[in-house]
Formats: C-alpha cells, sequence, structure tokens
C-alpha cells in the first residue's frame, strides 16, 4: 500500500493541472488549456500527456453543446478519425499558474486555419509588432523555428500531436467525478480529485510519471473542492473557506490499491468499506 | 509625467466603467430624479470595484494570469462558460452602445445623424486595435477622457446650494418609489462593477508587462482611476440634481446630459464636454470590444493580446472583429443605444458573483500568488462584497421587471 506521507512531489490532477494555461516555454506564446489529461496503464495508470481543443473540452462540457463542439470538429477536421491536440508529459518544464512546455509544439488547427484563412490576408497582420522594446520573454524565434513557417505543420519531436481518438477510460476527466459505491454497493461518494505523485514510470531522459496515487471522494453533489480542504495555513477568506470545509467534513481519501480497477464504466467499487478510509482532515 | 501616464490604464478602465455612454445618462436621470440620494451607492460601488481590481492587477503581476483564465481554471469549464455567456453577451450589448453613443458625440458636433456615423466610429475603432500599440492607446483616451472633469467645473460654476445638495444625499425624494429607488442603487452598483472592467484592467498588466516590480505600479492605477470615475460620475448626477431637479425635468438624451455644462461654462465649456463625452465612449469601444476578445481566448486558452502580433494571435483578433461587426449591425437597427445598456444588466447578474469569486480565491492561493496573498483587510472587504454581489444579482431581474426598468 502506498505510504503517506510520500517524499515524490505531489499534485491534485483538478486543482493544479486540469484548466491551466499550457505555455510554450521557447518564446511564452499561449498554446492552449489543459482541457483533459491522458492517462496510460490501466492497472497502475500515470498521466501520459495533456489533451486540449474541442475534442477534449467537449466532452467535459457535455450536454448538447458539448456534442456539438466534438460533432462540428471531426466534420471539419480532414483525418479519418481524429483525436484531440495531445502534448507528451515529459515535455513539461514547470507546473506553477501556467503549465509551461518545451520542445516546439505547434499551435492548434483552428489558430492555424483562422490566422492563414482570415487575420494574414488582412493588411498589417504581420506589420511590425507594436513595441518595438518587447522584452525577453517574447523575444524573435531561434532561426529556424517551424513557428516563422505559418502553414507549414509538420512532426515534432513532440511526437505526433494528433492521433486516434482515446478511449473514455483513458482520460483524467472520466475520473474525476465518478460515482463510487461501497464494498456493499451502496454509493459512497463522488470522486472530487485525483492525487497525483511523481514517482511513475521514467518518461523521456529525467522525468518521472505523475502516478494517480488515490482519490478523494466527496458525499455527492457538494461541489468543487478549490483546495480550501488542504489548508496550509494562510490567510484565507473565512467565510468561504468555512463553507467549503463544512461541505466537505465527510469527504474521505482512498489510495488507489483501494478502488477495484477492473470497473472501465459505471461506479467505481471500493474495496475497503468507506468507514474505515482516511478523513480529508486527517490526510 | 512618466509617473501620471502609468496610471492611464487605470483612468480608461474606469471611465469605460463609470461614465460609458449608458452611465453618463444613468447618472443625470438619477442626479434628476433622486438629487444626491443615490451618492453614497457610488462610493460603495468605488470601493468594491477598488478591492477587486486590486487583486487582479496583483495577480496579473505577480503570475502573469488575467481573470478570465483564472475563471475558467477555479470554476471549471460548464460554470465558467455560463459566466462566459453572459459576460460576452454584456460585452456585446455595451459595445453596441457605446459605438452608437459615440456617434452621437459626432452627430452633437456636426448635425449629421449619427447613423451615418456609427460605421466611420466601428472602423476607426477596429483600426485602433488593429494597430496602436495599447500603451498610445490607453495614453491618448484616458486622457482625452479627463475632459470630462469639465462637469465639476460646471457645477461649481453654477454655484449650486452645496447646503441643498448635502441634504439631498440622505433625504431620497418622497415621490420615487422604494422599489424604483432600489433598482437605480442596482444599476449604478452594477455599472460601477461590470466585469469587463477586471478583465480589461487585468489583461491590461498582462499587455504591459507588469511584474512583481511593478505592484506599486498596478496599485497606483487601480487608486487613482476608479475614485477618479466615480467622482466624475457623481459629478453628472450633482449637475443634474441642480439643473433639472427643481424643475422636474427629466434628461432622455445625450445632448440634455452635457446642458448643465453649456449653461455653466458656454461654448468653450459644451466643447470640452463633448470632446470628453467622445474619448468616454471610444475608451469604452476599444475596452468592450478587447474585453469580448479576453474573455473568449483567456477561457480557450488561445493566444490573446496586443503584444504579439495579430498574425500570433489569429483567433484573438478575429473574435474582437467580429464582435465589432455584430455590435455595428445591432446599433444599426436603430435600436436606442442607452436602452441596450439597461437590458445589459440582466447578463450582469449571473457574471458578477462568477466573476469576482474566483478572483477572491486565486488572490489568496500561494501556488500562484507566493508571498503576495491577500491580507485580512483585502479578505474582510473581498466577502462582504461576495455577500453584497449575490444580494444584488439575485434581486436585480425581479425589480427590473417590477419597475419596467426604472420607468
Amino acid at each position: 500500500m502506498s505510504a503517506l506521507p510520500e517524499s515524490a512531489r505531489v499534485l491534485h490532477a483538478h486543482l493544479h493541472l486540469m484548466d491551466r494555461q499550457v505555455v510554450r516555454e521557447v518564446d511564452g506564446r499561449l498554446l492552449c488549456k489543459v482541457d483533459d489529461l491522458e492517462l496510460a496503464d490501466r492497472a497502475n495508470p500515470y498521466v501520459k500527456s495533456i489533451l486540449a481543443g474541442p475534442l477534449a473540452l467537449g466532452p467535459r462540457i457535455g450536454g448538447w453543446l458539448g456534442r456539438l463542439m466534438v460533432g462540428a470538429t471531426e466534420l471539419l477536421r480532414p483525418e479519418e478519425d481524429p483525436g484531440p491536440y495531445r502534448i507528451r508529459m515529459h515535455l513539461v518544464s514547470n507546473i506553477g499558474s501556467a503549465i509551461t512546455v518545451g520542445g516546439d509544439p505547434e499551435p492548434l488547427a483552428l489558430e492555424r486555419w483562422v490566422r492563414d484563412h482570415i487575420i494574414g490576408p488582412i493588411p498589417g497582420s504581420s506589420g511590425e509588432r507594436p513595441g518595438k522594446h518587447s522584452g525577453e520573454r517574447f523575444d524573435e524565434h531561434p532561426a529556424g523555428h517551424p513557428g516563422e513557417r505559418p502553414g507549414k505543420a509538420r512532426p515534432t519531436h513532440a511526437g505526433p500531436t494528433r492521433l486516434a481518438d482515446i478511449p473514455d477510460e483513458l482520460r483524467m476527466s472520466h475520473l474525476l467525478d465518478r460515482v463510487v459505491i461501497d464494498p456493499s454497493g451502496e454509493v459512497a461518494g463522488q470522486v472530487a480529485d485525483v492525487r497525483l505523485v511523481q514517482d511513475g514510470p521514467l518518461l523521456g531522459e529525467a522525468t518521472q510519471a505523475l502516478r494517480v496515487a488515490g482519490y478523494i471522494i466527496a458525499p455527492s453533489h457538494t461541489g468543487q473542492l478549490f483546495g480550501y480542504e488542504r489548508a496550509r495555513g494562510g490567510a484565507r477568506p473565512a467565510l468561504v473557506s468555512a463553507i467549503i470545509r463544512r461541505l466537505h467534513r465527510n469527504s474521505v481519501y482512498a489510495t488507489h490499491e483501494q478502488l477495484d480497477p477492473s470497473t472501465p464504466d459505471g461506479p467505481l467499487k471500493l474495496r475497503t468499506p468507506r468507514d474505515r478510509l482516511l478523513s480529508l482532515t486527517e490526510l | 509625467m512618466k509617473r501620471m501616464l502609468a496610471v492611464t490604464l487605470g483612468i480608461l478602465t474606469a471611465i469605460g466603467g463609470f461614465v460609458d455612454i449608458g452611465d453618463l445618462v444613468a447618472n443625470a436621470v438619477v442626479g434628476s430624479r433622486f438629487g444626491m440620494s443615490l451618492a453614497w451607492v457610488v462610493i460603495v460601488g468605488v470601493i468594491g470595484i477598488c478591492v477587486f481590481a486590486e487583486m487582479s492587477g496583483r495577480i496579473a503581476a505577480v503570475s502573469q494570469r488575467p481573470v478570465f483564465d483564472l475563471v475558467r481554471e477555479r470554476l471549471g469549464p460548464r460554470t465558467g462558460l455560463v459566466n462566459l455567456v453572459a459576460s460576452f453577451a454584456v460585452n456585446l450589448l455595451t459595445l453596441a452602445a457605446e459605438i452608437g453613443g459615440a456617434a452621437v458625440a459626432f452627430e452633437l458636433v456636426t448635425g449629421i445623424n449619427y447613423l451615418l456615423w456609427v460605421p466611420l466610429v466601428a472602423l476607426m475603432a477596429w483600426l485602433v486595435m488593429w494597430r496602436v500599440k495599447f500603451e498610445s492607446m490607453e495614453r491618448v483616451f484616458g486622457l482625452m477622457g479627463l475632459a470630462l472633469i469639465v462637469f465639476a467645473v460646471a457645477l461649481w460654476k453654477l454655484g449650486p446650494s452645496w447646503g441643498e445638495l448635502a441634504h439631498q444625499v440622505v433625504h431620497p425624494p418622497s415621490d420615487e418609489g422604494v422599489p424604483t429607488y432600489l433598482y437605480y442603487a442596482i444599476a449604478l452598483l452594477g455599472a460601477a462593477m461590470t466585469p469587463y472592467e477586471v478583465f480589461f484592467f487585468s489583461s491590461g498588466g498582462v499587455e504591459e508587462r507588469w511584474t512583481r516590480k511593478d505592484l506599486a505600479t498596478s496599485r497606483a492605477n487601480v487608486f487613482v482611476g476608479f475614485p477618479l470615475g466615480g467622482f466624475l460620475s457623481l459629478a453628472i448626477a450633482a449637475c443634474a440634481a441642480t439643473v433639472f431637479l427643481p424643475v422636474k425635468a427629466v434628461p432622455e438624451s445625450l445632448a440634455q446630459v452635457v446642458l448643465p455644462v453649456g449653461l455653466g461654462l458656454g461654448t468653450i465649456g459644451l466643447i470640452v464636454v463633448i470632446i470628453g463625452v467622445f474619448a468616454a465612449t471610444f475608451g469604452a469601444t476599444l475596452e468592450t470590444a478587447l474585453s469580448a476578445g479576453y474573455s473568449l481566448s483567456q477561457y480557450f486558452g488561445w493566444q490573446w493580446g496586443k503584444f504579439v502580433r495579430p498574425l500570433e494571435a489569429a483567433r484573438f483578433h478575429a473574435t474582437v472583429l467580429v464582435s465589432m461587426i455584430l455590435a455595428t449591425a445591432l446599433i444599426l437597427t436603430t435600436i436606442d443605444p442607452v436602452m441596450v445598456t439597461e437590458y445589459s444588466l440582466v447578463f450582469s447578474a449571473a457574471a458578477l458573483p462568477l466573476t469576482y469569486l474566483p478572483v477572491l480565491m486565486i488572490a489568496n492561493d500561494p501556488d500562484y500568488m507566493g508571498d503576495k496573498v491577500n491580507g485580512r483587510m483585502s479578505n474582510t472587504l473581498g466577502t462582504f462584497y461576495m455577500i453584497l454581489l449575490i444580494v444584488v444579482s439575485i434581486a436585480a431581474i425581479p425589480l427590473m421587471l417590477a419597475t419596467k426598468a426604472g420607468q
């Protein structure tokens, strides 16, 4: 059983990764949001890549609007079986208020299309950049950077960014919000966040993968956690904090081993009864 | 001089919030019907927007993350989308009204119908956003908007009974109903704290590449810009209270709003005030059009901003262009610009709490802020205003229906 506390870096998928801005390291350009995360290895899952674009966001929005996003994208994309835009995790060089990625991932399909067909043809679109004194952060690309040749997409050492679609059970969003049931079959709550520990298999040369270590299970319909249950002191608006803590007073933590992995669909099943799990306040 | 120019972002932002076309008229209407009895709302609004603009400016300086980025990050894609739709609607409706307002300023000067000026104003605004540096843009229109200070000068020239104005502050007129009074209170508070102000302000901070070293600049922008906006708004109301209230007249158009300045200062005053009105509405056009681009791009994580070439922020510029076209089309239907801003209040109701809650949360998150997290004062005021905004957003629509938008 994975021991607490872990010495490796601990992150929470929902709180620290999902919906953060992705920034290209070389020039500070904004690429996309972390619309979803792709997992690998069903038995001992770890985060393999960042997923973005309408094909990743659509299913998370859900409803007719989500289906419309996915449907329209599939219709317009030239590939036979298009998948979401993806960035491999080993390219991630920093996780902070934004996710910084190295290499030179190309912009998303829609950006390239709008650039080539709408904005590009308008006079002045490529003219002198406003502000000659621009900081180093946004300085010229190094020579030969693919970003300087609009429209010429080519695979980069990021690996192919578009593969066929990714099955639901390998998407982080599929784990979040899933219903969890007790061994007895009773509903124990739903997954509010996924705890990740950076001690998974090696990705690339030196980075270890973020392994799925456990799940924060909240009573159904208590809403988001916002990180307030994992207080590390410091000032915070007392009232907001108190409300969220009260809503989550019955939240528990289950390690990956305490859940039955053989349920790719439907509710996740606990191996250990809910009342024997660690309470969040003990974490 | 350099220090003075550094606060133009705050001035432009505040002008777009407090004295844009809807508020120019709304302030005058309030002054002529309620005297100065709603002045306290403007003060409450100024403090509220200062609290949250300070937080969002600090977040932008420390983490380079603008407000709508935070909305999506903290509220997730679904709730974030609710806010995006509401905010985008507010932006678009306000944008249409501002284009109309700037065109009316031209009509006042030339006598040529404002509808003929609408396409020209829209084209000018788009060219500014397409080509002009962010800093030049904010300086020109921020400083030009200061011409509205002429309302304060005119008030002094009109020589009102200051004792009477002070008396009005605590004595609402008895012939107006309580629901109408509350409706205008909410409309004024909503105008003071419109979400696009923090979208524009925090994105502007990123456009100007604020870092931790610029925290003082950010703060100066907040504490000069927004109180100035509130001051202008009060001056307009006081002018109307002096000229229109005693004769029981209610100004209905921009031409009547600027009338007290003409009475106090003559032709020179009128010229200055029309320059000010143009700068304020044109500045608000830029603010709302860019905010439309900012909010959509930041929700989806697209490259945005004027700090890169348009070619490198293609979806952002396409959003701004499409918003301009839609807003121009809307105002060309001859719809009344002032009425349009009244309806945007409905959408503000959803957007207000969903915008300021994530700001309050991130401003407390050491992952983003390091040692620059909120102090006790910011959190106390922030929580108070969160409660207030929730009350406002619940009450706004019923009050609007009950009073037929304050009639």
